[in-house]
Formats: structure tokens, sequence, C-alpha cells
């Protein structure tokens, strides 16, 4: 795991936790769709490695899972935010926002302090 | 807290191996099937839509495996799957596996045994408050090679004043009375302290209070010990402010020692406070500083030896020659084992190290016979590393069954020696040998670092090849190869130390039977013996002391089974050292400023007749040596030598100084035959006995024994009646067997042959099944060779010759290390034991022929087999 796969993995547990928090329990494929409709398919998610990313969180206490049946009628495992889980969505969400602002004033030419 | 979780959660899933594989498979075949079924409704062909969803998934082994991957610790699978397979290799190899951990075991069981009575003894902090800071400062005199010498009142006063080195400094000294509560009278064990003292080393009585308000004009006050009180006051508080009789001095109970306080080690009854001393000649106290925060042990020596250097000069008559010494409190107690303990700790080790090189000699063994799996192995893509790693988990199998079984043994073993050797040896700490967590740690710790040992260079030596190399040599039967370098390299050393071992318990072994065989200089059997310590108050008169001693010796005579009786102040082999000086009529002094010196002693008529202590010369003390008739005295040989060489010292007169002013003039009367003053070890000296009935040297605590008809140990309780009955007030202690003190006088001695000599013979065991393995492994590496030689016409006898040269060639280079490494080691000894003989030839001579008979055996038994080689089996199985 190199750094890039890091990175990769803190956001892509980012938008896990949003899109369950968004549309509530939901099973891994239905994720992975969300997360790329969200982004306009700009994002190109490789499905497995969300699976890896979801039982990190599982193991962290913020989401629990547990099988069910799907709208179609598919056996299909669904991901549910637990509270904690909702308290780090707040806390990554206000994180990320915090660093974006800051790598923005860099990027943005003439808007230095005045 | 959520990354621990989840690593916990990791942990748990490797450790347990539930990875539940199903519920990954089930969930990615089910997230197959919705993609899937999205796909055919966006129109794509079954076939298609299938293609699609695996591709966008990534491949499914591959995610499968790298949900494996999150759910437990790589590394702790791994682990895991190599301590499974590293068990069922190991019980596969029952033998192999046996014999390793029983030796690892023997190792390590025998390291921690010793080490949890070190740890009790040496290691754990002595009962008192910071005990690290506190020095034990003794006297030293150059003149009498003393190091542990006492100091006197007046100079401890001036040390306390003068050091700039110690926060405080208090002084102590042993002082054994009769102490008197209202149903009995005993001797007690007691000590004066200064005031001070319980302040400096931070323990306070339990309940009452210390002596912090005592000035030396105060009423007589005492503090119990906390046993002391249990035993007479039945531990109730009412006892402060009762009064105990102290050498029949009514004493006021201030203060009760909490249980378990010990200062130096002794087991005291009774504390009272220490009065002024104007005696600058009298060293008798011991001396205990509390160092300031921040001075260095160095820094307070130098300190003391200023302090003793100016004294030195003020005082140049008390002083000559007189140092400071300072010892590490906890050094200073354990003083007397700490030597022994820790020549026993490195012979444990020795052991251990010896067990360890059998054990990787069985490693390298295994990994030549496993050479055919590790290559297999290695060219189907095991890495070296990966190899190395497996292997090393076995070792660790093998350790830690090893250690855990070491620590059983150690557990039973080491609390078994401590209550064996706990009466004989006053050393505290030894009633608490156990099995602490120091000792679980310290076994945990040895099992580790030698599983590491004996598995590190087999396991490298094992893939030190190329693997190609490896896979066509293993399919190939060895022919005519010996044991590797290696392996011959471990078994010389193992029998070296083995040999070193054995030398150094030979020559304590030979020590203690010749301190047994050491005739006394009298006749031990069938005598009882007591000790009398007479109340000073009542008994500070000369005639008074007799007048309780004749009628209680009559008393004594007249118990039936009784044959003769007499007393004497110090009996052989008390380890006691009476040595005064004394002039001889008509011979000048041998210097100017002092007299001759000999052993002191007082006997009572018939001593040396009852003590079967030959008469050389002139006649014994008889009763019409009374008061009043001339003044006699009975010399020994050694005396006889060493003041009147070559003529008869019968008529001629002493003259021994009683005190300042008054000196007794006596006449030798009698010449006898030397007995073993001191201890067996220790070489008669010159002694006087003076007459008991006519010197003021008969003191107040004297040694009754007597000659019995039969077994004397039936005669304990009548003699203690008899005594008692003679006067209720005095009490008697160590009422005994004179066997008995014979006996007790070489427990030491006894002690440490019996442990080197046990540990030495668990390490030829051990050198010699690791020499019988390296053999039998030979052999069966040279099968096909022997089926060679013999279809060749090679006589079984030729054979047994080969394999026997083999190993006595390993065992000789073993023996000529080892013997080296004796010589050296031997001379440790000669500090342990009084009367070792270091590099004596016949013990090297007889550990030679045991080790090389020993050797013989090792490897004549895989020669046996050698010889029974079939030729045509041997052939065939090419």
């Amino acid at each position: 795991m190199d750094d890039k796969a890091d990175v990769w993995q803190g956001t892509l547990a980012l938008m896990v936790l949003k899109t369950l928090e968004t549309l509530g329990p939901l099973h891994g494929y239905g994720i992975a769709r969300r997360i790329e409709q969200t982004s306009a398919h700009h994002l190109s998610l490789n499905y497995g490695t969300l699976y890896p990313a979801l039982l990190k969180l599982e193991q962290e206490g913020y989401v629990t899972s547990e099988w069910g049946v799907s709208d179609n009628n598919r056996k299909a495992k669904f991901y549910r935010l637990t509270r904690a889980g909702r308290k780090q969505l707040d806390k990554e969400a206000r994180e990320w926002e915090r660093t974006t602002a800051i790598l923005a004033r860099f990027l943005t030419p003439g808007e230095e302090a005045p | 807290m959520r990354a621990l979780r989840a690593w916990l959660l990791r942990l748990g899933a490797s450790v347990t191996g539930r990875a539940k594989p199903g519920d990954v498979a089930d969930e990615l075949s089910s997230h197959l099937a919705l993609h899937i079924d999205d796909n055919l409704r966006a129109g794509m062909t079954p076939d298609e839509a299938r293609r699609a969803a695996m591709l966008k998934l990534g491949g499914l082994a591959q995610t499968a495996e790298s949900i494996h991957e999150q759910r437990g610790l790589p590394f702790f699978d791994t682990l895991r799957q190599d301590l499974v397979y590293a068990v069922r290799v190991l019980r596969r190899n029952r033998a192999f596996t046996a014999t390793a951990v029983v030796t690892f075991a023997l190792g390590v069981g025998a390291t921690s045994a010793i080490f949890s009575i070190v740890n009790a003894i040496l290691l754990r902090p002595l009962p008192l408050a910071e005990p690290s800071q506190l020095v034990m400062i003794f006297a030293t005199e150059a003149r009498r090679s003393l190091q542990f010498d006492g100091v006197s009142y007046p100079a401890f006063i001036d040390w306390q004043a003068q050091n700039r080195s110690f926060e405080s400094m208090a002084a102590f000294a042993n002082r054994d009375l009769p102490i008197g509560t209202s149903d009995e009278v005993v001797v007690a064990r007691g000590k004066v302290v200064s005031a001070n003292l319980f302040d400096v080393v931070g323990v306070q009585p339990a309940i009452g209070h210390a002596f912090r308000d005592w000035r030396p004009q105060s009423p007589d006050v005492v503090v119990l010990s906390d046993g002391f009180w249990k035993r007479h006051f039945g531990g109730s508080p009412s006892a402060i402010g009762q009064t105990v009789r102290i050498d029949e001095r009514p004493h006021t109970i201030v203060g009760v020692m909490p249980a378990r306080f010990t200062l130096d080690g002794d087991s005291e009854d009774y504390f009272q406070p220490l009065g002024v001393d104007t005696n600058r000649g009298r060293g008798f106290l011991r001396t205990v500083g509390r160092l300031r925060r921040g001075v260095t042990l160095e820094q307070a020596r130098d300190d003391m030896s200023a302090i003793a250097r100016r004294l030195e000069q003020l005082y140049p008559g008390s002083h000559k020659g007189v140092g400071a010494n300072l010892v590490p409190m906890g050094d200073a107690v354990a003083r007397r084992v700490r030597m022994g303990l820790l020549t026993i700790m490195s012979v444990v080790g020795v052991v251990l190290l010896i067990a360890c090189a059998n054990v990787a000699s069985l490693m390298l063994a295994r990994g030549a016979t496993r050479q055919q799996e590790l290559a297999l192995r290695a060219a189907l893509g095991a890495g070296r590393l990966r190899l190395v790693r497996q292997l090393l988990t076995e070792s660790a199998v093998i350790a830690a069954a090893g250690g855990a079984l070491g620590l059983l043994v150690a557990h039973w073993t080491a609390s078994a020696l401590a209550a064996a050797v706990a009466d004989q040896f006053r050393v505290p700490g030894i009633e608490s040998v156990r099995t602490d967590r120091m000792v679980l740690l310290f076994t945990i710790c040895v099992s580790a670092a030698a599983g590491l040992g004996c598995g590190v260079a087999p396991a490298f030596a094992s893939l030190s090849k190329d693997p190609n190399d490896r896979l066509r040599e293993a399919s190939r039967s060895a022919t005519g190869r010996r044991a590797p370098r290696a392996r011959r390299g471990l078994v010389i050393a193992e029998t070296a130390l083995a040999l070193a071992l054995l030398v150094g318990g030979g020559t304590l072994i030979r020590t203690f039977l010749k301190l047994r065989a050491t005739p006394p200089g009298f006749n031990s059997a069938s005598m009882i013996k007591a000790d009398l310590s007479l109340p000073l108050p009542s008994f500070s008169q000369l005639d008074t002391r007799v007048a309780f001693y004749q009628p209680a010796l009559q008393r004594v005579r007249a118990l039936p089974g009784v044959r003769a009786a007499a007393f004497v102040s110090i009996l052989p082999l008390n380890n006691r050292n009476n040595t005064e000086s004394f002039h001889i009529v008509g011979k000048p002094d041998p210097s100017p400023d002092r007299g001759y010196s000999a052993v002191f002693n007082v006997a009572s008529a018939g001593y040396f007749r009852m003590m079967g202590i030959p008469i050389r010369g002139g006649r014994e003390f008889e009763e019409r040596d009374a008061a009043g008739a001339p003044d006699v005295a009975v010399i020994n040989e050694a005396a006889a030598r060493a003041f009147w060489p070559g003529e008869s010292p019968l008529g001629r007169q002493i003259i021994l100084p009683l005190n300042k002013d008054v000196s007794q003039t006596v006449t030798v009367v009698g010449v006898v035959g030397d007995v073993r003053q001191a201890s067996l070890g220790i070489a008669p000296r010159p002694e006087v006995a003076v007459n008991a009935m006519q010197t003021r040297l008969l003191g107040s605590s004297v040694t009754i024994v007597a000659r019995t008809d039969g077994d004397p140990k039936a005669l304990a309780e009548s003699l203690r009646a008899a005594l008692h009955s003679a006067n209720p007030l005095v009490p008697i202690s160590r009422l005994t067997t004179v066997d008995d003190v014979v006996s007790r006088s070489i427990v030491e001695p006894r002690l440490y042959a019996t442990l080197l000599g046990a540990f030495a013979l668990l390490a030829l065991v051990l050198a010699c099944v690791g020499l019988y393995g390296l053999i039998a492994y030979s052999v069966s590496q040279r099968r096909h060779e022997f089926g060679v030689r013999v279809a060749l016409g090679a006589a079984q006898s030729a054979i047994v010759r080969l394999v026997v040269g083999e190993g006595l060639h390993l065992a000789a280079a073993g023996v000529g290390i080892g013997l080296v490494v004796a010589v050296a080691a031997t001379r440790l000894l000669v500090g342990l034991v009084v009367g070792v003989e270091p590099q004596d030839p016949v013990t090297f001579a007889a550990v030679t022929l045991v080790l090389v008979g020993a050797a013989l055996l090792a490897t004549y038994i895989p020669a046996r087999r050698a010889a029974a080689v079939d030729p045509i089996a041997a052939l065939r199985d090419e």
C-alpha cells in the first residue's frame, strides 16, 4: 500500500460514509454506483477496492453490516452508518473542507492575504 | 482508539483463523448478480453483462484476497500457518521433539530454579524504605586484614558528625541476652540500636513508637519484633507498657515492629537503645547510613576514607591502619552467600549452554534430513527468509514448550531446595523463594534467547546452498560423509564444558569428603550439649557463677544414662575466634607491643577425657584443682610446638592479662591432642585452656557437654529438666547432639558439593546425549559405506573401532579444551569453600576417566548398530 492508495482510501471512506448518510442502509454495489453517479462519472471506481474499505470501516465501528434482500429480490449485504460513523463523517467532512479551502487559496492567483 | 479496536479485531481474526471465506464469496457473487442485472437491463447480452461486471470489479480472486488481507493481519496469518505447520511437523517426529523439549526444559529449568533463589536473596529489595540508598559502613584493619570489622562508639559518633555524604547514619550491634517474660526465661536474639536507627532505615514500629525521645538517662525501654510479640504476648496490643526482664532488668515495651522486619537478616527478637560507650578500642558496632541524594557510592567512599585518615592521626593508638569499607546494604546482608549463589548461577548457565548446543545439534541434523523438503519448497518459490522464518517458528515452538516445562521444573525444585536449606542458611529472603513475576519474565527471556540461539544458525545452515544442488544431493544417499563440521564443533564444545563442570563438582565433592573424613580431634559420638547463658546482674561475681555451675553439673552427672559431664566455654567447631594475647614467664615477648597469642578456653575437670581428646603429656584438670589450689592450665600440642619448641612445656608458667591491672599466672600441667577449633577445614591453632574453678575468665555463657550410654537424643529432655531445676532463671539454648554440631559445621561445603555435583552430572548426561546423537546420525548417514566395507570383508570389530574412534576423537578434543578451562575455573572455587585444593590431580584424572567412559558408552551403542549393518540390505537401499 503506497501513499497514493492511502489518500484514495481515505477519501473513499469519506464518500462511503456520506453515501450511507444520504441514502440510508445500502449494499456494496449500490454504494459503488452512487459514488460514480455523484461524481458525474468523473471518478472511475474499481468496484473491488470498495470491499476492503467497507471491511475497514466496519472494523473501526463506523458501519455495521447485515444480510438482507435488495429491491429486485437479490440477497445482499447491507451497510448501515453507526452513530460513531456519523460523528466521524462530520469530522472528516470538516477537515476536508478546511484542507480544500487552504489549497484553494494557494492555487487561486491574486487572492493572497491583504 | 478506533485504530486500536480495528487492529485488535484483525489480530483476533488472525489468531482464531476464522476468515469466513464463504461470507466474502457470497457478498462478491451478490455484487456481481446485482451488476449483471443492471447490465442486462441496459441491453447487454448475458455474456457481455457478466464480462463487464467482472471487469469493473477488478478480478474476483484479487478482490477476495484484498478483503482477506484487510480482515486479518498478514504477519499473524503467516505466523499462524507456520505454527500449525510446525506443530504438525514436530508431532510427526516425536522422538526428535521429545528429546529437544526435555533437553531444553532441563537447561531452562535448572537456570530458572537457581534464578528464583538469586532473585529472592540478592535481587528482591530489603523490607526497608528505599533500600538502594542504604549503605553499610564497616571498619577495615590492614594489620589483621579485616574487611568487615565493627567500629567503636566514639568512632561512630565521629563518622556521624564529620561525614558529608549521608543524610543520616545509625549503628547497631548484636546482643543476645536472657529475656524473661511473666512465664519463662529464654535467650533472645537482640540488637542494641542507636535511637535514630528506625528513622534511618525508614521503618517504624507497627504499634507503639521507637526510641525517638530516648536519652541515655531515660528509663529502660525495648521494642519487640512481631515474632517475639506473637509468641510471648499472643499478639495483644496490651503488651505496650508491660515490662520484660532483659538480663534481669525491667524494660518497658514501647513498640512492636511490623511483621517480616529484619535489619540484616537475623531474625531479631527485640531492639534496645544503644548506650554511650567511651572505649575507642572496642569496635563492636555495625553502621548503616542513608546516602544523600545525588551522592554516589564512590564519593561517599572518598569522604569516609578521608575521615578515617584524620582519625588515624588523632588517635594513633586505636585507629592505626583502620579504614572504612562501604558496601550497599543489600550486598552486605547477602555477603555470605553472594559468591556461592553467583557461582552456582554461572554453573547452571553453562548447563543451559550445553542444553542449547544439544538442541542446536539436533536441529542441524534434522535440517540435513529435511534438505529435500526445503529444496522443493524453495524451488516452488518460497523465499529464503520465508523458509528461515518457518524454521525459526519451529524452534520457537520447541523453546516455548521447553520453557514452559522448565518453568514447572524450576517451580518445584526451587521451593524444595530453599526449604531444604532454609534452617541452615539464615539468609533473609530464602523463606520467600517463589515463582514470581521476575522469575517468569526471566524464564521467558532465557527461553526466547536460547530458542533463537539454537534456531538461527541451523535455519540458515539448512538453506545455505543453492536449491538446485540441494535437490540433486538430497536425492542421493550421502556416501562416506561424516557429520558436518558445525555439529562436531558443538559436540566438542559441550564435552569441554561438561568436563570443566565435572572437575568443579569433583573438586567440591572431594573437598567435602576430605572435610568429612577429617578427624575433629575428639570423639563426637554419644554426646549431647546445651548452651547456658547466665543473666549478668545475678551472676556478675565469679563465685556466684561457680555456685551455679557446680551443682548444675552434679545434677547432670546424676542423670541415669550419663557417663560423664563437664563444661567448657567454647566447644570445638563453633566458628568463634577467641584469640587472646599472653606472656610466658622467663621468655621475652615476641615483639615489644604485643605478647604471644593463642585461642583461650575455659574447661572443667574431666573435660578432655570425656571429649575423647588424648592426653599427650602430664595430666588434665582434676577435681583437686579447686579454688585455692595452684592455678593450672592445659595446652594443646600446637601450643607446645609453637611456644616451647624442643622442650617440655610441663611446669612452665603463663601470665594471662585479665584486664588492665589484673593478671593471672597459671602453670601448665598437661598437653592434650589438637582439636579443630573453628571448623574442620581450618588447621588447629595453639590453644590454652584454664581451669574453670580457678579463673575469672569463666564467663556467663558456657556449654555443658555430657557423654551418654545410649542414644544421646533420648537424654535431651531430662538434661533440660535437670538444668532448669538447678536454676529456672537460666535460659538453655541450642540443645543438640555433638554429632549434629559436627555435621552442621560442614553444611555449606556439603550443599555446594551436592549442587555442583548434581549440575555437573546433568551436564555429563547432556553432553553424552549430544555425542550419542551425533554418532548415531553419522552411522545412519554412512550405512551404505559400512555395507560396502562389510561386503569387502571388514570385520565387525573393525567397524566398531572405526565408529568409536570417531566419537573418542571428538571426546578427546573436548577433554583437552575442557582441562584448560577447568584449570582456570577451579581457582574460582577457592574462595567458596574452606579447604578447596584447586588443580587436584586426582580429581582431574578421575573426572577425565568418567567422561571418557561415558563417551565410550555413548558411541559404542551406535557403533554396534553400524557393525550389524546387513551389507545386502544396505546396498539394495541405494
